[in-house]
């Protein structure tokens, strides 16, 4: 602005402008990412995430964190290295979140009468969360990468489990065993989701016995190292000020 | 400055309607009414449905009802359709305003996607608790994976009372009866605020100190590390380790007040018993057969032949769900939907009993505003223009035959 006058004329006007800006900034960036990423989880995640009778220990386990790692990453490239603020992930993911409600709530609930307890989002904040701490103690992409996405990977099922156990506690229905989330799904009628097209517990992770959930949190922690590296070039790229004409650095 | 404030200020705006359009995107499907919009070939040669019987008409919330019938998986299964070889039995309704209190399909529960024989008779009984009033169409349907849904007749059926008062209980095999309806819900509330909690402090914790300007301003000359204070790496530590005991108290807590639980359960079920209907000893043979545009009807030619010991007459076509009658041989007293009767929709050039070892050719007429309500008259729009359906005879001990025709359709549109 050096050809300009200034638009402040104190210290003190410039800190409130500054903070007022704070402000703008933050919900421009809470309601883009909120759209963008819960359009982006919706098309990737989808019914793994919408439906408890989907939420099982292979594939949700492994889907979920690897195509929602993707935000955060970006948006931890943009805040972290432009501003050294370690909030990229963890806003990202509460925008999200507060996306997912919004929609389960007034759209599933509100206005189909899907109970909650069938169709209630899952939770990534924890993995959220330690990928922040991540950036902010090593200060280094590939560090956050390799520990903080192995970490979202397998924090992702414990991180659920208190929320999705009580579902799946076995009942006996006329004759067949199954589990209360199972009995969800069949109850609480989806006419454009039949029973085939689920797709749970399927997998070529069978070796290992019943301890499914643990290969497959590592399995999804692996892949998402490599989807954080990758949306975390994205991010950065789209942080660049190159297009801006002016001196803007 | 005050450009930029206004260009930010738009820049929200655009975000927030962006953020409530993504919000909005997805919702279930609400409504079933595919019956009409549903090509007339998939309706009428895939899966027919009879002897249809929807238990009441008006339902208090909490009671149950049941549609039951038989289907028939169609011999002449269209090409362009694949096969039922992984299918399900479903109930097609507006959302849950019913639950499914159970399904079978020749006595068997059928929870999981069901594998279907071509050519074979199925019996099926659907039972539906009320849950939300209104009056809702219910139909019977068959989701086939590679197929899509395949809706049968529906009929209107009105809920009475209050959905407050609908209750799902269930007994677990640890013993305990629950309210499907909103079990573990407080418990969904409670993790989904802590972790929220949690979240908003460590966003907080940063964003209480002035964020961009300054920052960019420090990062850009050089000063970057200067932002993040020793006491900043330890708050974090707290917030990191804090997260990590949480989850793995929290996982262990759970473990320990349920320590019964299964997977999901699934997979295909196979080996569906059949429905053995009489021997037909009628064979039908379709001569030709013409759609006439102007007077909504449908016109065979058909030669019968009479194999069996008593004489038999033509009382019912059926396609697509919509029955036409000939009411000197077969009423209707199952209260079938009126859209979808045609009581004296089926005429015979010449129905008197044909005697055994006799063959004739006669005549059928099927003609009602169905065809043009229920766009079945679009067959012959449709790719593979031909149509097909279910014929039944009576004997003259008033035993029933089913026939099945399927032939090619030629319209006429004059
Ligand atoms: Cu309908």
């Amino acid at each position: 602005m050096s050809a300009s006058q200034s638009a402040v004329r104190s210290r003190a006007e410039a800190v409130q402008v500054s903070r007022t800006f704070d402000w703008m900034i933050l919900f421009t960036l809470f309601t883009a990412v909120l759209g963008g990423y819960h359009i982006h989880y919706m098309l990737t995640g989808g019914d793994w995430d919408f439906w408890t009778d989907w939420k099982d220990r292979r594939l949700w386990v492994t889907v979920a964190p690897i195509v929602s790692i993707t935000f955060p990453a970006a948006v931890q490239a943009c805040l972290w290295w432009r501003y050294r603020l370690p909030i990229g992930a963890t806003i990202s993911v509460v925008a999200l979140m507060v996306g997912e409600w919004i929609n389960r709530y007034m759209n599933f609930w509100g206005w189909t009468y899907f109970p909650v307890n069938i169709c209630f989002p899952s939770n990534l904040l924890p993995g959220a969360i330690v990928l922040d701490v991540i950036l902010m103690l090593g200060n280094s992409m590939t560090l956050t990468a390799v520990l903080g996405g192995l970490a979202y990977g397998l924090l992702f099922y414990p991180g659920n489990w208190p929320v999705i156990a009580p579902l799946h506690v076995p009942v006996e229905y006329n004759g067949m065993m199954m589990t209360l989330a199972d009995l969800q799904g069949y109850h609480y009628v989806r006419t454009g989701t039949p029973e085939y097209i689920r797709m749970v517990e399927k997998g070529t992770l069978r070796t290992f016995g019943k301890d499914v959930a643990p290969v497959s949190a590592f399995f999804s922690g692996f892949v998402s190292i490599i989807i954080y590296f990758l949306w975390h070039f994205f991010g950065r790229w789209f942080a660049k000020t190159d297009f801006i004409a002016d001196d803007a650095s | 400055m005050k450009i930029i404030k206004d260009k930010v200020a738009k820049l929200s705006f655009v975000a927030l309607l962006v953020a409530m359009t993504a919000a909005m995107f997805y919702a279930p499907t609400a409504s079933a009414h595919g019956e009409k919009s549903q090509a007339a070939f998939m309706r009428m040669r895939t899966i027919h449905w009879f002897d249809l019987n929807w238990s009441k008409e008006e339902v208090p919330v909490n009671e149950t009802m049941t549609i039951s019938g038989k289907f028939l998986v169609f011999a002449g299964w269209p090409e362009t359709v694949d096969k039922p070889e992984v299918s399900f039995l479903n109930v097609g309704i507006p959302g849950p305003v019913f639950i499914r209190a159970g399904s079978w399909i020749g006595g068997q529960l059928v929870p999981r996607s069901v594998s279907l024989e071509l050519g074979e008779v199925y019996e099926f009984k659907v039972l539906l608790k009320a849950r939300r009033p209104g009056d809702w169409h219910v139909h019977s349907m068959m989701n086939v994976q590679g197929g899509g849904p395949i809706i049968g007749p529906g009929k209107w059926v009105t809920i009475t009372g209050s959905m407050s008062e609908f209750v799902n209980p269930v007994t677990t095999l640890t013993g305990q009866t629950i309210n499907l309806e909103n079990y573990a819900l407080d418990n969904v509330y409670f993790w989904h605020a802590v972790w929220f909690a949690i979240a908003f402090a460590w966003l907080l914790f940063w964003i209480k100190r002035p964020l961009f300007v300054p920052r960019h301003i420090a990062v850009a000359s050089g000063k970057a590390d200067s932002l993040i204070s020793a006491g900043d790496k330890k708050i974090g530590m707290v917030f990191a380790v804090g997260t990590l005991v949480i989850v793995a108290a929290s996982m262990g807590a759970t473990n320990e007040k349920y320590p019964v639980t299964t997977p999901l359960q699934a997979g295909l079920l196979r080996g569906m018993k059949t429905y053995q209907m009489p021997e037909a000893n009628v064979s039908v043979k379709v001569d030709d057969a013409t759609y006439r545009v102007p007077g909504r009807a449908m016109q065979m030619t058909l030669t019968i032949t009479n194999n069996g010991d008593s004489a038999v007459r033509l009382g019912e076509f059926n396609t697509a769900g919509v029955r036409f009658l000939d009411p000197a041989v077969h009423e209707d007293d199952t209260a079938y939907p009126d859209d979808l009767l045609a009581e004296e929709g089926l005429t015979v050039s010449d129905n008197s009993p044909l005697a055994p070892g006799e063959t004739r050719t006669v005549e059928v007429t099927a003609s009602d505003a169905a065809w043009e309500v229920y766009r079945l008259a679009d067959l012959i729009y449709d790719p593979d223009s031909r149509f097909a359906g279910l014929l039944f005879f009576w004997d003259e001990k008033g035993n029933r035959q089913l026939v099945t025709v399927d032939a090619p359709l030629i319209p006429t549109f004059i």
